[in-house]
C-alpha cells in the first residue's frame, strides 16, 4: 500500500495512544480526547477507530490483569506500531509542508 | 462497590446477545468502566440511561457476532439479495414502475381492508352482541316478503310477561321535540326507551349513574348534545325542558351524559328518557293498540338456543296482530343478532341501525373487486416487465446453471427476487393508503375510519397481500426463465422477449380493463351534470316551505305572508314533497299494495307545479272531495288501471274514488324510486307544513321574510323549513362523490396502463436497437421505424379494444342499474375517451421511443463491447 489513510478522528486517537503510553484503553483514551478538545466523544466511536487502526496495523494491543472496577474484566491495552507511528509521521510532515506553503499574503486581509 | 448498583440488565443481555464473544470482555469492561463512573458523578438514573446509550452506540459492525456456521441457504439467499439489489439497480426504471405500480395498488388494497374492516366493526363494541336480538317481522309488501324493523308496540311488554327464557326486553320508541335549556333551544329526537336500553347495549356515561333511567323524570344525554348544551361543564342535575309539541312539555332531570361513541356504531342516541313518558305525555296513548309501532323492540336471551322456541311462540302475537291489521298482514316474526343487524340493515326496513347512506356489503365488494383488478393490473405489469428484461439477465441465469444451479433453484431466486420487490412495494403500499387514500377518502365522506398501525389484522392481511401478489406476479416469469438450455443462452442463439404470446395477452388483458374502469369514470362523472339537471316533475326551484309546530300556526304564518307581493301561492298540508310522506295500503279485489300518501290542500298542486294529465285537482270548497284522491302515473301503472278516472280504491276499508291523475314527480332523490302516490285532501287540523310558490328569483329575499316572520311569531320554537330544492340534502354532493371516487381510481388505472405500456416499448425498442440502427444505416426515416414499432401494437390494440369497448359499455351500464335507479341514458362518450385516452398513450410512448432512437447515432447501437 502506497498511501496510508488516516481519518482526522483515527489521527486523533493514534495520538492518544501515543500520549497515554502504557496505559491507552479505551476509557482512558475517550477522557483524555474528551479533555484535551473538549469535544464530546463516544467510547464506541474509540472502540470503532481502535479496531479499524488495529487492524491497518497501525496499533497492536495485549490484555491487562482483571481489575475489579471493571466487574472483574480485563482490559485490552493498545500500543503504536512502527508503522503507526509512519503513517502518523507522513501526515503530520503533508500537513506541516502544505502549511508552510501558503504565502503570508494570504494572511494579509485589508481592513475596512 | 455498592451492592445495589448494578448493571441494567436488559441492556446487557441485548448487548451479550449482539457482541463478539472474544470482543465482550474487553468492550464491556469499559462501559462497566464508565458505568460506575457515572454512577459516583452523576448518580444510578443518568448512569443507567448513559449505559443504555452506549449499548446502543455500540451495536456496530465492530462489535457484531458473526454467525458461526453458514447454512449454504442462507449463503445463497444472501446472494440472491445481492444479485436482485444490484438488477434493480441497473434498470432503475424497470425497477420504478414495478414497485411503484404494485405500491399504488396495495395503497387501494389497504384502504380496501380498512373500509371492510370499518363496515364490519359497526356496532360491535357492544358486550352483549351475541345475545341480543332485534324484533323484526316479514310482511308481504307488493309481492314481495319484506323485514321490517318496526314491531308492533304492545309486542314488548306480552314479551316481557309471556317469556320465561328471555332475559330482558327493551322497547324503543323516537319523538321529535323540542329541547329549552336557557337561551339554547333546538330540534331534537329523543329515544323513549326501558331501562333495560343501557344494560342491554353498552353505553358507558361520563357522568352520572344508568340506573337513572328507570326514573320518569330523568334524562341521559350523548356526549356531543351535553357539549352543544352545556360547553364542557358537567351537566348532571341541571333541568332540561323538553316540548313534545305545542302544548305539552315537562321538564327533566339531566341524570347522566354517555362516553363519546365509538365512530363506528349505528345505534346511537341523543336523548334518552323512559319510555313511559310516551303515555304521560300524550293523554291518547294506548299501549295496547295493535295497529300502532315502536322504533324496535330488542330482546336478551341467555341462550341463542332457546331462539328458535320463542320464534315459534309468536304465531299467537301473529294472530293478535293481523286480526287488527288485516289489510297489513305480518307472516312471521324473526330476531336479528345484534352482532349482525348493521350488515343486513340495507334489508331491514326500518330497521334501528339504518344510516343515511347504504355504506355496506354492497359497497365493500364493490371496492374489493375493484382494488383487485388494480392489483391484477399491476401484476401484469410486472409479469410483462420481468419477461422481457429476463434478456438482460440470460448470461446470469446460464451462468449459475453452469456452476451447478437446477431449474427448482432458479425458480426460488427470482421468486426470491420477487418478493423483495413486492416487500418494497408493499412498505410503500401502506404509505400511499394510510397517508393519501384513506384520508382522501375520510374527507370525501367525512367519515373516521380509525386506520392504524397497530391492528394485527392489518399486518396479515399485507402479509397475504405481499404473498398472493408475489406468488401471482412472480411465478410465470420465474419458471419461464428458468427453462432456458444453457447452451442456447450461452451460444447467444436464443430468441425471446419479442415474440411472448402470454406478454400480449396479459397486455390486452390490462388495455380492456383500464378501458372499463376508465370508461367509468367519464360515465360517473357526467352522471353527476346530468343528476343536476334532470327535472323532478315539478318546480322545487321557485318553492319555499316552513315545518308547523302546530296545525293552528299555519293561519297565522299564512296571512303573514300573503302580505308579501313575491309569493305567489300558499297552501297547507299534512305532508310534503321530499320531507316523508306516509306509507297506506290500497286493496284492490287482487291485493294490497303499498303507496305513498301525501295529505293536501287543494292549492298544493299549483303551489309545487305538479302537473296533471287528466281529471281536475280537488275542489276549492273541498268538503265533498274528503272521499276522493288524485294519484300518479306510477300508481296507475302498478295498480294496472286502464281508466283510472272514476275508478274506486278501498283504503282501510273506506272507497275513495280517483278524480284525477298526476305526472310522475321525484318525491324523494334520484336515488329513490318513483312510488306509486296518492293524493287525499288534508283536514285543517292536520296541517304541518306551509308550502309558498314565489315569483322567479325571489327565492332568497322571501326566505328572508319568511324567517323574520316566523321569529316574531314564534319566538319560542325553532324555525324548521327552507328552500324547496335543498330537501334532498346530500345527495348532489354524494352523487359528485361518486364522480370523484372513480376519477381517482381511474387515475390509478391510466397511471398503471401507462407504467405498463411504457415499460414493454421502451424494452421492445432497446432489444431492437441493433436492427433499428441497421436499418437507419439503410436509409431508414423516423417514420419507417415508427411504423415498425407500431406494427407490434396495431394488432393487440385493435383486438383489445373490440373486446374492451362493448365490454366495458355493458358494464358500465350495468353498474348505472345496480347503484342508481335513475341516471343518465347511456351513451358512448365513456368508451370513446377511453379508447382514445389508451390510443394517445401509446403514441405518444411510441414517438417518445422513436424520437429517443433516432437522435443516438446508429454507431452506438451497432458498436460491439
Amino acid at each position: 500500500m502506497g498511501r496510508t489513510y488516516l481519518g482526522e478522528f483515527e489521527e486523533i486517537v493514534l495520538l492518544t495512544v501515543g500520549i497515554l503510553y502504557e496505559d491507552a484503553y479505551a476509557v482512558a483514551i475517550t477522557k483524555e480526547i474528551t479533555k484535551q478538545s473538549a469535544r464530546p466523544v463516544n467510547v464506541s466511536a474509540v472502540h470503532k477507530s481502535l479496531y479499524r487502526l488495529e487492524k491497518k496495523g497501525m496499533l497492536k494491543s495485549r490484555l491487562s490483569d482483571p481489575e475489579s472496577k471493571r466487574g472483574g474484566k480485563r482490559k485490552r491495552l493498545f500500543t503504536i506500531t512502527p508503522y503507526g507511528k509512519t503513517a502518523l509521521d507522513e501526515s503530520m510532515d503533508l500537513r506541516t509542508k502544505m502549511r508552510n506553503q501558503i504565502p503570508d499574503l494570504a494572511f494579509k486581509w485589508d481592513i475596512g | 462497590m455498592k451492592t445495589d448498583v448494578n448493571i441494567p440488565k436488559i441492556p446487557h443481555a441485548f448487548f451479550k446477545w449482539y457482541c463478539k464473544p472474544e470482543r465482550y470482555e474487553k468492550i464491556h469492561g469499559d462501559l462497566e468502566e464508565f458505568f460506575y463512573d457515572r454512577v459516583e458523578s452523576s448518580g444510578l438514573t443518568k448512569a443507567r440511561l448513559f449505559y443504555l446509550w452506549n449499548i446502543i452506540r455500540c451495536f456496530q459492525s465492530y462489535a457484531w457476532k458473526i454467525p458461526e456456521s453458514q447454512n449454504s441457504t442462507i449463503i445463497m439467499f444472501k446472494n440472491y439479495y445481492k444479485t436482485s439489489i444490484r438488477s434493480l439497480m441497473k434498470n432503475p426504471f424497470s425497477s420504478f414502475i414495478n414497485v411503484f405500480g404494485l405500491a399504488a395498488s396495495i395503497g387501494i388494497c389497504v384502504f380496501t381492508y380498512c373500509f371492510t374492516q370499518y363496515i364490519f366493526s359497526v356496532d360491535q363494541f357492544h358486550e352483549n352482541k351475541y345475545e341480543v336480538y332485534l324484533t323484526t317481522f316479514f310482511a308481504d309488501r307488493d309481492g314481495a316478503q319484506q323485514q321490517n324493523g318496526m314491531t308492533p308496540r304492545p309486542l314488548g311488554s306480552m314479551l316481557r310477561e309471556d317469556f320465561t327464557n328471555i332475559q330482558k326486553v327493551c322497547r324503543v320508541d323516537d319523538r321529535n321535540v323540542v329541547v329549552k335549556y336557557e337561551d339554547k333551544v333546538f330540534h331534537e329526537a329523543v329515544r323513549c326507551v326501558d331501562p333495560e336500553f343501557l344494560e342491554m347495549l353498552t353505553f358507558p356515561l361520563k357522568w352520572g349513574i344508568k340506573s337513572a333511567l328507570s326514573n320518569p323524570n330523568s334524562i341521559i344525554l350523548s356526549e356531543d348534545m351535553s357539549v352543544k348544551y352545556f360547553g364542557n361543564d358537567n351537566p348532571v342535575g341541571k333541568n332540561l325542558l323538553v316540548k313534545f309539541d305545542a302544548k305539552r312539555g315537562k321538564t327533566f332531570v339531566i341524570s347522566g351524559v354517555a362516553s363519546a361513541l365509538p365512530t363506528a356504531h349505528a345505534i346511537s342516541f341523543d336523548f334518552l328518557i323512559n319510555y313511559s313518558n310516551l303515555e304521560t305525555t300524550d293523554e291518547n296513548f294506548d299501549p295496547n293498540d295493535w295497529s300502532a309501532f315502536v322504533k324496535a323492540t330488542l330482546i336478551q336471551v341467555e341462550d341463542p338456543a332457546n331462539l328458535e322456541l320463542i320464534e315459534q311462540a309468536m304465531e299467537k302475537y301473529r294472530l293478535l296482530q293481523n286480526e287488527v291489521q288485516h289489510d297489513w298482514a305480518i307472516s312471521s316474526f324473526a330476531f336479528e343478532r345484534l352482532e349482525s343487524l348493521y350488515r343486513n340493515s340495507s334489508d331491514i326496513r326500518n330497521g334501528i341501525s339504518l344510516r343515511g347512506f347504504e355504506s355496506n356489503v354492497k359497497g365493500i365488494w364493490m371496492i374489493s373487486i375493484i382494488a383487485l383488478i388494480l392489483l391484477l393490473l399491476a401484476c401484469f405489469n410486472y409479469i410483462n416487465i420481468a419477461i422481457v428484461s429476463a434478456a438482460k439477465r440470460l448470461k446470469e441465469i446460464g451462468l449459475r446453471k453452469v456452476i451447478g444451479a437446477n431449474r427448482r433453484m432458479i425458480v426460488t431466486q427470482f421468486l426470491a427476487e420477487n418478493m423483495l420487490i413486492t416487500f418494497f412495494a408493499t412498505i410503500l403500499g401502506l404509505l400511499f393508503g394510510g397517508v393519501v387514500v384513506i384520508p382522501w377518502f375520510e374527507r370525501l365522506w367525512t367519515l373516521n375510519l380509525e386506520f392504524t398501525l397497530l391492528d394485527v389484522n392489518l399486518w396479515l392481511f399485507l402479509a397475504i397481500t405481499l404473498f398472493f401478489t408475489g406468488i401471482v406476479s412472480g411465478l410465470y416469469p420465474a419458471f419461464y426463465i428458468s427453462r432456458f438450455h444453457v447452451v442456447g443462452i450461452l451460444k447467444g442463439s436464443l430468441k425471446f422477449g419479442k415474440k411472448n404470446r402470454l406478454t400480449k395477452v396479459l397486455l390486452g388483458f390490462q388495455l380492456i380493463l383500464a378501458c372499463l374502469i376508465i370508461s367509468s369514470a367519464v360515465m360517473f362523472t357526467q352522471n353527476t351534470g346530468y343528476v343536476a339537471k334532470r327535472s323532478w316533475g315539478y318546480n322545487q326551484d321557485d318553492a319555499l316551505y316552513a315545518r308547523l309546530s302546530d296545525p293552528s300556526g299555519f293561519e297565522l304564518l299564512s296571512d303573514a305572508m300573503s302580505q308579501n307581493p313575491d309569493v305567489l301561492k300558499i297552501s297547507g298540508s299534512g305532508q310534503h314533497l321530499g320531507n316523508g310522506s306516509v306509507k297506506t295500503i290500497v286493496t284492490m279485489p287482487d291485493r294490497a299494495y303499498e303507496v305513498d300518501q301525501l295529505a293536501v290542500d287543494p292549492n298544493y298542486f299549483q303551489t309545487m307545479g305538479i302537473q296533471l294529465t287528466e281529471g281536475r285537482a280537488f275542489r276549492e270548497n273541498f268538503e265533498s272531495d274528503k272521499r276522493t284522491v288524485i294519484v300518479n302515473l306510477q300508481f296507475v301503472e302498478n295498480l294496472a288501471l286502464s281508466n283510472p278516472i272514476g275508478q274506486l280504491i278501498k283504503i282501510d276499508s273506506i272507497n275513495y274514488e280517483i278524480v284525477g291523475v298526476a305526472k310522475d314527480f321525484h318525491a324523494h332523490s334520484f336515488e329513490n324510486k318513483i312510488l306509486p302516490t296518492l293524493f287525499t285532501v288534508v283536514d285543517e287540523e292536520e296541517y304541518s307544513y306551509l308550502s309558498m310558490q314565489v315569483r322567479s328569483g325571489t327565492n332568497q329575499s322571501v326566505y328572508e321574510d319568511l324567517r323574520a316572520n316566523w321569529i316574531a311569531l314564534f319566538p319560542e320554537i325553532p324555525f324548521q323549513g327552507g328552500y324547496q330544492e335543498d330537501v334532498w340534502g346530500g345527495y348532489f354532493k354524494e352523487i359528485g362523490l361518486h364522480g370523484k371516487v372513480w376519477r381517482g381510481i381511474a387515475s390509478v388505472a391510466i397511471l398503471l396502463a401507462i407504467l405498463g405500456l411504457y415499460g414493454l416499448v421502451t424494452l421492445n425498442v432497446s432489444g431492437r436497437f441493433k436492427e433499428f440502427s441497421i436499418r437507419q444505416v439503410l436509409g431508414a426515416e423516423w417514420r419507417n421505424i415508427a411504423t415498425s414499432i407500431a406494427r407490434n401494437y396495431i394488432v393487440l390494440f385493435t383486438v383489445s379494444l373490440s373486446v374492451g369497448i362493448p365490454i366495458s359499455y355493458l358494464t358500465v351500464d350495468f353498474l348505472f342499474d345496480f347503484a342508481y335507479h335513475y341516471h343518465i341514458p347511456m351513451n358512448f362518450l365513456g368508451v370513446s375517451v377511453s379508447a382514445g385516452l389508451l390510443i394517445t398513450i401509446l403514441l405518444v410512448t411510441i414517438i417518445a421511443q422513436v424520437g429517443k432512437v433516432s437522435k443516438t447515432s446508429p454507431v452506438e447501437g451497432l458498436k460491439v463491447e
